[in-house]
């Protein structure tokens, strides 16, 4: 649950580079251009020269070999700074459904192309205006998907899409399209967060038999995807949460009213003393899950829901609190604890919100 | 590595063998084990395992051999801790001398006094008492009244104490006392062990909302102290009591680990209580989803543990997380509190009863006696603003 050396340099090396190259003011840039790139592909460019999308990877497969407790910090620090990429959509979460849904043949063919960072993947799950990891979409008698998915990450680049649904004898299946397939209509949206998302529309796409993943276990392997993208979202956000109250302590140390520090009120104190409790109560939850993954190569769904409400919930407070102890300027543009705050309403959706996630939890512990 | 697993295995075996079957439950109040000369034995086996314990020092595993301790380093202490909350083995003693004034003493007590006093704390001859808190010093400590005054070869010490647990069994009591009239108040302080049979002691129970009386008042009327009995400087108390002061928040974030277990667990209780469906779940989803919260922030509060625990052994520690210990552990104490009073119904109201079970009447009492949790060792809203100043580092 603690960095070692190396995996603590290479946050450092990420945390200054990212103050180079992507502050939030990048985030701003995307935001602000009128039908921009979702991201900066010169930016994802020179992520991949450093070697962050295989960070997690053992050397032995190719990888950096920092683990999830590496791949982690690195989305922890991007979590500060809403560093926007294709890391968690591509390399993680399509990444991971490749790796535990696919037949070797399948892994083979895109593995190794999205864990450098060269092709882009995402995964079309959503269908509902809440979260749920079952899909409705049913393979059609002739064998074509038509419906829609929402919240698509990464879409409008993603030259590999993997739709789930329902096969023909009611089993999850995985469909990886090419978004140029004919029937495919990707439609991007910008989201408060200043993230660009897709629904993506298929009206009778013909599906191959081979082009279903034909792993051993798609339920299994799925849900264990879902796991990984929705722990590797729990450390952005951890990041983002303690950002802003980093943030919220400086300015409190610094702004005068009455002529004293108003961080030098007690009722002031308090919030942020709560805050930060909850903070690294929640942190410990995510870093009990890195870690775990990295032991025993394994994370449990109750871990991942326990980490993800957490996470949620105090993501969440501490934006509410944020923009309030910065008073008028919480609420200005100018400053970033807005984006931040925007940006936790979007995690907390994002593979389930915190009472998903408590019901989840419930569930798996037979109550 | 291979040594820890060999420890493991050898402490397995050992509390295998020396476990009884009966102290591998839960443990109740009635049942503790309390150290000094009022102690009692529930049972022939609660005997035999508080001797195998302290024979063999575990009762305090990480003090030195040379005092009768375990010493254990801390990993070793964590595998014997893991191994004992696996067999579910109950603590074997209870003192505040060993979880209060012991680590306080070994820090800044002179060579006399840790051999006179620690040896008798780990083979649980002495109940210790903790004087600090005084009617008019209770938040604001460092304002104490009570006074030891010099009187040559000895100490004569005035004045009155207040939640000092148990007083009137305690052979011992550890005091903070103005020695300094004059000095600003934290420099004219200084620690003291008093012997309770000392002429001049008198205790009066004071009752709690929870029916019990744990806690006493302890009156001092010209009583005699050695002045072998300061520990460290003369009005060098406060570094003493805030040494102790750390292992006091520690224990108290911890407080259901070493205190007592509700016998069943919450989602049992629930189950029992409340309607389920076809699937065994709670009907009540809004009581599914608070017991989710509570079992998450618990269980995430042993991970902060197990994180503080791993980043001491890697040398990063960080000194802001043990400042958390006592506020969430306390407050997460009594949020579980509150759902058993609410999962209870209207057996969670009975207080005598001869129709409802023991157990629930333990549980009741338990929810009033914990909301001296957030005020006992420094209240929640102290603990905000040590974490607020020193942790967050916000001006004063």
């Amino acid at each position: 649950m603690v960095l070692n050396e190396e995996q603590q340099l290479l946050s450092d090396t990420i945390s200054n580079f990212l103050d180079e190259h992507a502050p939030t003011e990048a985030l701003r840039a995307l935001r602000d251009t009128p039908n921009g790139p979702a991201w900066s592909d010169e930016l994802w460019q020179q992520l991949c020269e450093m070697g962050v999308p295989s960070a997690a990877q053992p050397e032995a497969e190719g990888g950096l070999g920092f683990g999830w407790m590496g791949l982690g910090a690195v989305l922890e620090q991007m979590g500060r700074r809403l560093t926007v990429s294709p890391l968690l959509s591509s390399v993680v979460f399509a990444g991971s459904v490749i790796r535990n849904c696919g037949s070797d043949a399948q892994r083979e063919r895109w593995l190794a192309r999205i864990m450098d960072g060269t092709l882009i993947a995402t995964v079309a799950f959503q269908e509902r205006k809440h979260f749920h990891s079952r899909p409705l979409l049913r393979e059609a008698e002739d064998g074509s998907l038509s419906g829609e998915k929402k919240l698509v990450m990464a879409a409008s680049k993603a030259e590999l899409l993997l739709v789930t649904a329902l096969r023909k004898n009611g089993d999850l299946g995985i469909a990886a399209l090419s978004q140029n397939e004919a029937g495919i209509t990707i439609t991007e949206e910008l989201l408060f967060d200043g993230n660009r998302y897709a629904t993506v529309n298929l009206q009778n796409v013909h599906v191959s038999e081979e082009q279903w993943l034909v792993g051993d276990n798609t339920n299994e392997g799925f849900t264990t995807a879902l796991n990984h993208a929705t722990l590797a979202l729990c450390a952005e956000m951890m990041g983002g949460a303690r950002e802003l109250l980093d943030r919220t302590v400086v300015y409190l140390a610094e702004r005068e009213q009455f002529g004293v520090k108003i961080g030098s009120f007690q009722a002031l104190q308090h919030r942020c003393a709560q805050a930060y409790c909850q903070l690294e109560l929640a942190e410990s939850a995510v870093l009990a899950a890195l870690s775990d993954a990295d032991r025993n190569l394994l994370v449990t769904s109750d871990q991942v829901s326990r980490a993800k409400a957490m996470a949620g919930d105090v993501y969440e407070h501490i934006s509410n609190e944020a923009v309030q102890l910065h008073g008028g300027m919480g609420v200005t543009d100018e400053m970033d604890i807005g984006l931040f705050l925007k940006r936790s309403r979007v995690c907390n959706q994002l593979f389930g919100d915190a009472h998903w996630h408590r019901e989840r939890f419930a569930t798996l512990r037979g109550f | 590595m291979t040594n820890d697993q060999d420890f493991r295995e050898e402490v397995r075996a050992w509390l295998n063998a020396n476990c009884p079957e009966s102290q591998r439950r839960p443990i109740v109040r009635e049942e503790q084990i309390w150290a000094g000369k009022h102690s009692v034995f529930p049972s022939q086996d609660a005997r035999q395992w508080f001797e195998a314990m302290r024979d063999r020092g575990w009762t305090a595993p990480e003090w030195p051999t040379e005092y009768g301790g375990g010493g254990l380093n801390p990993g070793q202490a964590r595998i014997l801790q893991q191994e004992m909350a696996r067999l579910n083995c109950r603590p074997p003693l209870y003192d505040m001398g060993l979880w209060m004034l012991g680590p306080a003493l070994l820090a800044y007590g002179n060579e006399e006094q840790k051999a006179t006093h620690i040896p008798p704390i780990v083979r649980g001859e002495v109940r210790w008492a903790q004087g600090y808190s005084e009617p008019s010093a209770g938040s604001d400590l460092a304002s104490l009244k009570t006074r030891a005054d010099d009187a040559g070869d000895h100490f004569l010490v005035n004045g009155t104490k207040i939640w000092t647990t148990r007083a009137d069994v305690a052979d011992w009591i550890f005091c903070l006392v103005r020695t300094d009239q004059k000095a600003p108040k934290q420099q004219g302080i200084s620690f003291l062990l008093i012997d309770m049979e000392s002429e001049g002691i008198s205790t009066a129970p004071i009752k709690l909302i929870s029916g019990e009386s744990e806690f006493c008042q302890t009156f001092f009327d010209n009583v005699r102290v050695p002045k072998a009995n300061l520990v460290g400087e003369l009005n060098g108390g406060w570094a003493v009591a805030k040494e102790l002061l750390k292992h006091e928040r520690k224990l108290m974030g911890t407080m259901e680990s070493i205190t007592e277990k509700v016998d069943v667990g919450l989602v049992e209780l629930a189950r029992s209580y409340l309607p389920v469906d076809d699937n065994d779940r709670l009907v009540d989803t809004e009581l599914r989803a608070r017991i989710s919260q509570h079992l998450m922030n618990d269980e995430a509060m042993a991970l902060l543990n197990e994180r503080m625990f791993y980043q001491h052994k890697a040398g990063k520690a960080d000194p802001r997380l043990p400042m958390l210990v006592k506020h969430l552990g306390t407050s997460e104490l009594q949020r579980k509190d509150e759902l058993i009073l609410r999962i209870l119904g209207t057996d969670g109201l009975s207080w005598e009863s001869t129709q409802t079970d023991q157990s629930v009447h333990r549980m009741v009492r338990n929810w009033a006696y914990d909301k001296a949790h957030t005020i006992a060792g420094g209240t929640s809203e102290i603990q905000l603003n040590i974490i607020a100043k020193r942790g967050l580092g916000l001006p004063d």
